[in-house]
């Protein structure tokens, strides 16, 4: 089942209050604007630079590319404007804290194929529509030694197309 | 009302054991010694703010943030015509655009109630009353660079879509690009080298300043230049002030309100504004806005023994008309951060400091550096 992007791609469905939300500027501010054909949307997956900015977790240019760092799910919507009116166009990441979230930003398919609840996820560049995102595949399991970011508590397929997964790293 | 600062700290966990306790404890007392001088916005005395409402804001139907939009002046030109002509005909249409709201915080501080007790200065009084000029620090961050992509972008289009430097590199002259709204001051552009010094202003460069708004059916009315840059106007001669002020100016410093007919801010935020930058702009109306959304909020709990406030404010500021800003660079290194050709902007010269190096601590008590060195068992 082919996830979509819409106005909303990330939205939680567990207590935010206790989670650590961090505002750090994007390393690349063009990314920010709506307007940009690789504009980062809620949902992708971000991960920090040597200068404490964020970037994307993979290199969307290859749709092979698969995060090989710890990285954090992006929790701002695509052209929001408090953070076009700043400077350093600082960019909202969920950094720390157990959550569970629904997600458009994955592909059921693609690697290993996101088949069953708990399983665990990944992050990989991925192709919706017409554009690549840093977004949630399956995790091949023990001999697959890509970071885990988090397992399927509810597959798209009976959630109405969308993600539902909880928080976990392994690495 | 002064009232012991060690009885402040108390009443403050104290208070924080009810919820009318949690309001705003207003009395304060207390002697401790000041890292630094706190001031308040310049931003503010360039652009004054103007309360809005979320009445006066425009929702997005894509996410759950607000912006005001602004009318832009509409064109209009008149022209001579025979008896018999008709004027060309224009279609009205103004421009609009939008100033985006955000939100500028304290820290969240945090401390335990018995800790607290150990403090005789009123510290929770304290980072409080600091927050709000930490907060307008944060928007003269926002604000300079603001100014200083205005310029940026301005100096761009005269010089035909090409960012280029100015001075620096190789050679170090002024060569082809335009100064149109940047200008390097007459000391500055006649040093064969290229360095981060700052030198002199001289009153040329005023008048140079001034004239490239003039020139533009624009008027400068205000100056902005850092603390260190206007000492230097201390040492300006008898030839620029003549012998009445610099008989004054040597006894009382200069004490007026103007420079040669401009009011001037100055500041002491020189991690922001950094020296050497002097910008001059119009009146507000012909320049930007600065809405203040939610005037700032203080926020305060006790959880169990744990105290925990922050302060904060929703802002949005933005400059509509990037032609209403001009920059005199006093300096003779390269300052286009496109270009930097010297590498000095990379090396964290000329634009402001990143908002965690900001208001670095002056002290060195911490590191057991005050004199005479006494250490009590």
């Amino acid at each position: 089942m082919p996830s979509t992007v819409q106005k909303v791609n990330f939205e939680p469905v567990s207590d935010i209050l206790t989670l650590w939300l961090r505002d750090l500027p994007l390393a690349n501010p063009d990314l920010a604007n709506p307007l940009n054909a690789v504009a980062i949307v809620d949902g992708e997956w971000l991960t920090l630079d040597t200068n404490y900015k964020w970037v994307r977790a993979t290199d969307i240019t290859s749709t092979a590319s698969i995060s090989a760092l710890k990285s954090f799910p992006c929790f701002s919507e695509l052209g929001r404007s408090d953070r076009l009116g700043m400077s350093q166009k600082k960019t909202n990441c969920i950094f720390r804290g157990e959550f569970e979230f629904e997600t458009r930003i994955f592909d059921a398919a693609v690697g290993t194929a996101i088949t069953f609840v708990m399983q665990p996820l990944k992050v990989r560049t991925i192709t919706i529509g017409t554009r690549n995102f840093s977004g949630l595949v399956g995790h091949g399991g023990s001999g697959d030694t890509d970071a885990i970011v988090g397992y399927v508590t509810k597959l798209p397929t009976s959630n109405g197309g969308k993600l539902r997964f909880i928080s976990g790293y392994r690495v | 009302m002064s009232v012991p600062a060690t009885m402040m700290n108390e009443l403050f966990a104290t208070k924080l054991n009810s919820s009318e306790g949690k309001e705003k404890i207003a009395e304060y007392g207390g002697s401790y010694v000041r890292d630094r001088l706190r001031e308040v916005s310049f931003a503010r005395k360039v652009i004054p703010p103007e309360q809005v409402t979320r009445a006066d804001c425009q929702r997005s139907v894509n996410h759950d943030t607000l912006v005001k939009i602004v009318d832009i002046e509409p064109q209009s030109r008149a022209m001579s015509i025979t008896f018999r002509g008709k004027p060309t005909a224009r279609f009205i249409r103004g421009s609009r655009a939008e100033v985006a709201f955000f939100t500028i915080s304290s820290e969240m501080f945090q401390k335990t109630e018995q800790e607290l007790l150990a403090y005789e200065m009123p510290i929770t009084k304290i980072i409080e009353e600091n927050s709000v000029k930490d907060i307008q620090e944060i928007e003269d961050r926002e604000f300079t660079i603001h100014i200083e992509a205005s310029v940026q972008a301005l100096q761009t289009e005269a010089n035909g879509g090409v960012s280029k430097a100015l001075k620096g590199g190789t050679g170090s002259t002024i060569g082809s690009t335009v100064e149109f709204s940047v200008r390097k001051g007459e000391l500055a552009r006649t040093t064969a080298t290229t360095s981060t010094e700052v030198l002199a202003v001289q009153r040329p460069d005023f008048v140079s300043l001034f004239k490239m708004l003039d020139g533009n059916r624009l008027r400068s009315e205000r100056l902005l230049m850092t603390e260190t840059d206007w000492d230097d106007l201390l040492n300006w001669t008898v030839e620029d002030f003549g012998d009445r002020v610099q008989s004054e100016t040597t006894v009382d410093g200069y004490k007026y309100n103007t420079i040669l007919g401009k009011p001037y801010i100055r500041t002491i935020k020189t991690d922001i504004l950094r020296p050497g930058n002097i910008y001059v702009f119009t009146k507000p109306e012909f320049f930007g806005k600065f809405y203040v959304l939610n005037n700032t909020k203080f926020y305060i709990d006790k959880i169990a023994n744990q105290i925990t406030f922050q302060a904060w404010e929703d802002v949005g500021m933005s400059v509509l008309n990037i032609a209403a800003v001009r920059k005199l660079e006093l300096y003779s290194g390269d300052a286009n951060p496109s270009t930097d050709t010297d590498g000095y902007i990379a090396a964290g010269n000329f634009i402001p400091l990143n908002e965690e190096a900001l208001g670095a601590v002056n002290n060195r008590v911490d590191a057991g550096l005050k004199f005479p060195q006494v250490s009590m068992y």
